[in-house]
């Protein structure tokens, strides 16, 4: 069971990383076609909602983790702050508009910053 | 069992956070280079061969150095050198296999990109063979992050 989940919870993770290159691309002024936005698109919001649930899952699952731990929490409000300017940057990244570049690297940043708590999980 | 399994030296850190961010940064490139590439062979542009082309060379590549140096320093820190369990023959397989592939498809894309330039369409062949070679890569790749997690033996 601890596999399995954990095997979900890092191909949901590798599908928010399909969202952040290929919108990086989009940030960096490539164009990258229609197909390539809506499979960016359809993997931030499968691997958005895989990864926290599948990472809640897990936290109730392993015996030395709770979901209030700081490391845990601290994911799940890099989490919100990457749905919010994922949001936001798809939307102005779509219409072209300025200033949605820095968005899309708040996002990705938020999703470096959550790989770096899963990897280090200060205070476990 | 499972609280062991979630616990891990400090040292590992450092190496496991580059392998991680490597193996994201070339899955995520190759799922934008696959689906750029099914774009330009349905009548995309120029520019989208050139920015498959371009994510291979500029990003999908140096991702794998990434990935494949920090793994080889994993395997020191664990002392997994001389024994190697199973799981680690399925990430040492998995990487050099696709290495081959990747460079294969990148000297694809990089003439579909040349002759798309040139006027000469968009390497209709070429694009399908570089997607092809990508999905496999991609398809292995998920074989991997599987053994990584699992650990079979």
């Amino acid at each position: 069971m601890y596999d399995w989940l954990l095997f979900l919870h890092l191909l949901a993770a590798f599908m928010l990383a399909v969202t952040a290159v290929t919108y990086s691309a989009v940030a960096l002024g490539a164009f990258t076609g229609g197909p390539a936005i809506r499979v960016a698109d359809a993997c931030w919001n499968v691997g958005g909602i895989g990864t926290l649930v599948l990472g809640i899952w897990l936290a109730l699952y392993v015996d030395g983790y709770e979901v209030w731990d700081g490391w845990i929490l601290g994911a799940i409000a890099l989490w919100l702050v990457a749905t919010g300017t994922g949001e936001r940057a798809r939307t102005q990244l779509a219409e072209g508009a300025p200033g949605a570049a820095p968005v899309h690297w708040v996002r990705t940043a938020a999703v470096l910053g959550l790989l770096v708590l899963m990897v280090w999980k200060p205070g476990a | 069992m499972i609280l062991l399994a979630a616990i891990r030296p400090d040292d590992w850190n450092l190496p496991l956070f580059l392998h991680i961010l490597g193996a994201m940064t070339l899955v995520g490139t190759l799922g934008l280079v696959t689906a750029s590439l099914v774009g330009a062979w349905r009548g995309g542009s120029v520019a989208t061969v050139r920015l498959g082309f371009r994510s291979l060379l500029m990003a999908a590549l140096p991702a794998w150095i990434v990935l494949r140096v920090s793994a080889e320093w994993l395997v020191s820190e664990e002392n997994l050198d001389e024994d190697a369990p199973g799981w680690v023959d399925v990430g040492y397989m998995t990487s050099d296999t696709t290495f081959l592939l990747l460079i294969v498809a990148t000297v694809c894309a990089g003439i579909a990109a040349r002759r798309a330039a040139r006027g000469e369409g968009g390497g209709g062949g070429l694009n399908r063979a570089v997607v092809v070679l990508v999905a496999i890569s991609l398809v292995a790749y998920v074989v991997a992050i599987w053994a990584m997690a699992t650990k079979p033996s």
